[in-house]
């Protein structure tokens, strides 16, 4: 009976375009008196110029099938299509459709999507005095581009995922055949595909979902707006995720070391480079210790301190109604208060907050009595130290973890900091990166890892690519057989 | 035969070295000298030599049972002494190191007590120990062997650096004269000595964990000898920097030594120390727990993180009924008993029990 399908097509198509119409900004009108074509679309998400250049002087004559009118419109990918599902998919992608109410149950789409976006800029969050100035954009597609041109090889391969069941966020997966690891991207891929969530706003959603310890505050994926960044990491053997919509991509195996890496690393000379990673490597611990080691030593183990600097700290401790303790909580929450109130905010008004925070503040507070200069400068410190990691997402964690040293450093002195590392230690021997051991490379020690990562020797010595990441061709590039003659001094 | 543990849970050949080290260099470092140097005097050093060498031919007794048995000792005990009494065997040699866990537990409590916090109350300690060492043995192996290796580079350098601040004060004639006691002597302090050196025997149960396993046994060695190293190494440095009655009258001369170290910006280093020594004291705890529990798993067919619950349990209470030093001093007197029979009767014993056992099958 193929009246009544084609008759409950249509009102299939028919219900689609009703319950599109009930939007304003829905267009469906017909071309002229008496066409058999109608054209429906959103006008909200395709580009006037198309439409009116492109598509409606061509379609003015007279048709009478689809495939005509796919014949004379000089655009790509158009389709013919009688799937209702896909019918609305490529509404909703900014396609103008062309339909019938004449038995015919075919639709034509004609692709005519406005796409919005920001044109490249500067990186922010990794900005770099030297170097590339590119930074990712919310489009997925032109991300790609950025790092396609770092990369013009065609074993550069994207998979394209779908996830979302509101959002239909377009994920790409990106990574180098042939030098990634099979498994890491199989993985990848595995877990994008297992996601349950309606709306996925921004690659941040997905590090969170697919990673494998939801639970630890450690980020256990490297996020990157910087495409030079990211091709190196991709270089290396890493999988890349991009989602659409979002300005950062997240890469990964990647162990605790990549986040004190900053792209800037390996633009320097080695050992200014190291100097500088080393540098960062002690800052976040004496960041995390600080405050706590204060608290300690001041509650518990005054003997420890020599008597010059004893004398010094009786004099500023000597007024201070506070234990340590409450002293050394309360500079810390303003500190954080200080950063959570300034995170949000415009510049100009940041620029307010952290004079009226730190310097009146800090000043009024020591000049009343609340708080220590020591302490004061212990805390300011230890904050300036955690802005030095590279990767945001680390300076978060280490401003959470703090607090716990603090408090069994109240309970139990030294031996409570020292207690607050085992457990912290405990946490991160059992993260995984993707199944990849997170310490690496000094547990599991690999002595060879060593060459990028508390350090970074020239590159020279970067022949192999690190063991984590397990990629499956280890070999970056081939090394000059050593020369033979031993040198002498005026030779 | 009990399944081997799968590839995955496996680790390096080398970090046998950093285990055999957590089992060896512990919180003995700061109290041995006292017991050796009662028998020996000014030769104490030689006796931790002559332990120290011995204890290498008892590891090499240890790989060839192993490599003959290529399993773990719950299984070579089955095959050579039959179910019942090879179980029974297991079973004390697991009793025996969670009592050695035990007096590692409840000595760290003990320095800690005497040398920072008078009033800490035992239990307070014990349950924040307890729950450390669940988080590490939960983890599995590898995670032990984690922490084994993070206490190796956290406190050896520290050791051997706070050794700079007595040398500055040695009379070198407090050695002096060499060779002075009689053989009996020097074997009664390498009795002594043998106890700290203890706690290989984990080895028994973690061999099937290490890949391509035969070829680990330099590492043992290696291992072995930079405790003995460690130990004679503090052994000379006391010598000659305490008088013999000084060595005898102090329970933890180490400690005394840490005391003098005067930085710039730091003073009384052992309450630094005594903290960072938690991982040596963890470290052993883990590993003579994880032996333990896993001996347990393959004897009972019990799962191991239901024994593990059920032993920390146990370890805890234990130390917390150990209520005095002279407790204390009784149980590692026990223990240092025990383990000089397990060491030097029960090991040989088993190596020439399981070549006579396997020659005569050869013959038959």
């Amino acid at each position: 009976m193929p009246k009544n399908d084609s008759a409950f097509q249509r009102s299939e198509l028919a219900k689609l375009l009703t319950a599109c119409g009930e939007s304003a900004d829905f267009l469906t009108f017909s071309l002229y008196e008496n066409s058999p074509f109608f054209i429906a679309y959103f006008k909200t998400l395709v580009k006037p110029e198309i439409i009116h250049h492109d598509i409606l002087p061509i379609v003015k004559e007279e048709f009478s099938t689809l495939e005509e009118i796919k014949e004379k419109l000089l655009i790509e990918d158009l389709s013919i299509t009688d799937n209702i599902p896909d019918i609305q998919d490529k509404l909703m992608t900014g396609n103008l459709i062309f339909y019938t109410k004449e038995g015919q149950p075919a639709c034509l789409a004609v692709p005519a999507p406005a796409v919005e976006k920001r044109q490249v800029a500067t990186p922010e969050t990794e900005y770099s005095v030297v170097g590339p100035k590119e930074a990712f954009v919310e489009s997925l597609d032109t991300n790609l581009n950025l790092v396609r041109k770092r990369l013009p090889i065609p074993e550069l391969q994207v998979k394209e995922l779908m996830v979302g069941k509101l959002s239909k966020t377009r994920i790409a997966v990106v990574y180098v055949k042939g030098i990634a690891d099979s498994d890491n991207v199989n993985t990848v891929i595995q877990r994008i595909q297992g996601i349950e969530y309606d709306e996925i706003a921004d690659s941040s959603f997905l590090s969170q979902m697919i990673t494998d310890n939801k639970n630890s505050p450690f980020p256990q994926l490297v996020d990157t707006e910087r495409p030079d960044r990211l091709a190196a990491l991709l270089a290396e053997g890493k999988v890349a995720i991009f989602s659409d919509g979002s300005p950062t991509a997240i890469s990964g195996p990647v162990s605790l070391i990549t986040f004190f890496t900053a792209f800037e690393d390996y633009l320097s000379i080695w050992n200014v480079a190291s100097a500088f990673r080393l540098l960062r490597l002690i800052a976040v611990l004496f960041s995390v210790l600080a405050t706590s080691t204060y608290v300690a030593i001041l509650t518990y183990h005054y003997e420890m301190i020599p008597r010059d600097v004893l004398s010094l700290l009786i004099t500023s401790r000597g007024s201070i109604p506070f234990p340590p303790f409450l002293e050394a909580v309360l500079l810390e929450l303003a500190i954080e208060l200080l950063w959570e109130a300034g995170a949000r905010l415009p510049t100009k008004i940041g620029q307010t907050i952290g004079i009226v925070g730190g310097i009146v503040l800090g000043t009024a507070a020591v000049q009343a009595g609340l708080t220590s200069n020591v302490l004061l400068i212990v805390v300011a410190t230890g904050a300036l130290a955690s802005f030095t990691t590279p990767i945001y997402q680390l300076s978060n964690v280490i401003r959470l973890i703090r607090f716990p040293f603090i408090l069994l450093a109240q309970l139990l002195g030294l031996v409570g900091v020292a207690v607050c590392f085992a457990f912290l230690m405990s946490h991160l021997l059992k993260l995984t990166s993707l199944g990849r051991p997170f310490l690496e490379p000094i547990y599991p020690l690999r002595v060879k890892d060593f060459k990028d990562s508390i350090i970074r020797l020239p590159f020279s010595k970067q022949a192999l690519r690190p063991l984590q990441i397990r990629a499956k061709d280890r070999v970056r590039f081939q090394q000059e057989a050593p020369q033979k003659k031993e040198w002498d001094i005026d030779d | 035969m009990l399944p081997l543990p799968p590839e995955s849970r496996k680790v390096s050949p080398f970090f046998v070295f950093y285990l055999i080290v957590a089992a060896q260099f512990g919180l003995g470092v700061f109290s041995f000298q006292r017991y050796i140097v009662k028998a020996v005097g000014n030769d104490a050093w030689i006796a931790v030599i002559i332990a120290g060498l011995s204890i290498h031919i008892v590891l090499w007794m240890i790989y060839q049972i192993l490599n003959k048995g290529t399993n773990d000792i719950t299984v070579i005990h089955k095959e050579l002494f039959g179910k019942g009494l090879g179980g029974l065997l297991s079973l004390a040699l697991i009793v025996y190191l969670l009592t050695l866990a035990v007096s590692v537990f409840r000595s760290y409590i003990e320095l800690i007590q005497v040398w920072i916090f008078p009033q800490l109350e035992t239990w307070y300690m014990a349950l924040i120990l307890s729950s450390l060492v669940y988080v590490y043995v939960i983890g599995g192996f590898r995670v032990v062997v984690g922490i084994c290796f993070l206490s190796f580079i956290l406190t050896t350098p520290i050791f051997f650096i706070m050794l700079e601040f007595p040398l500055r004060h040695v009379h070198f004639s407090h050695l002096l004269p060499i060779l002075d006691h009689t053989a009996v002597e020097f074997l009664s302090a390498s009795k002594k000595m043998a106890y700290s050196l203890t706690g290989f025997e984990t080895l028994f149960f973690f061999y099937p964990f290490i890949k391509n396993a035969p070829s680990s046994q330099k590492w043992v060695h290696y291992g072995a000898a930079f405790s003995t190293f460690s130990y004679l190494v503090i052994m000379i440095v006391s010598l000659m920097y305490f008088t013999k009655a000084q060595l005898l009258e102090s329970i933890w001369p180490t400690l005394t030594i840490w005391k003098i170290a005067d930085f710039p910006f730091l003073e009384r280093f052992e309450f630094m120390g005594l903290s960072l020594w938690l991982f040596n004291a963890l470290n052993s705890v883990c590993i003579f727990i994880w032996a333990g529990t896993r001996g347990l798993k393959q004897l009972f067919t019990v799962k191991q993180k239901h024994s593990l619950i059920f032993v920390i349990i146990m370890t805890a209470v234990v130390a917390v009924l150990l209520k005095n030093r002279e407790q204390i001093e009784q149980l590692n007197t026990v223990m240092g008993l025990v383990s000089l029979y397990v060491i030097y009767a029960y090991i040989p014993f088993l190596f020439f029990y399981q070549m006579i056992k396997s020659k005569m099958r050869r013959t038959s």
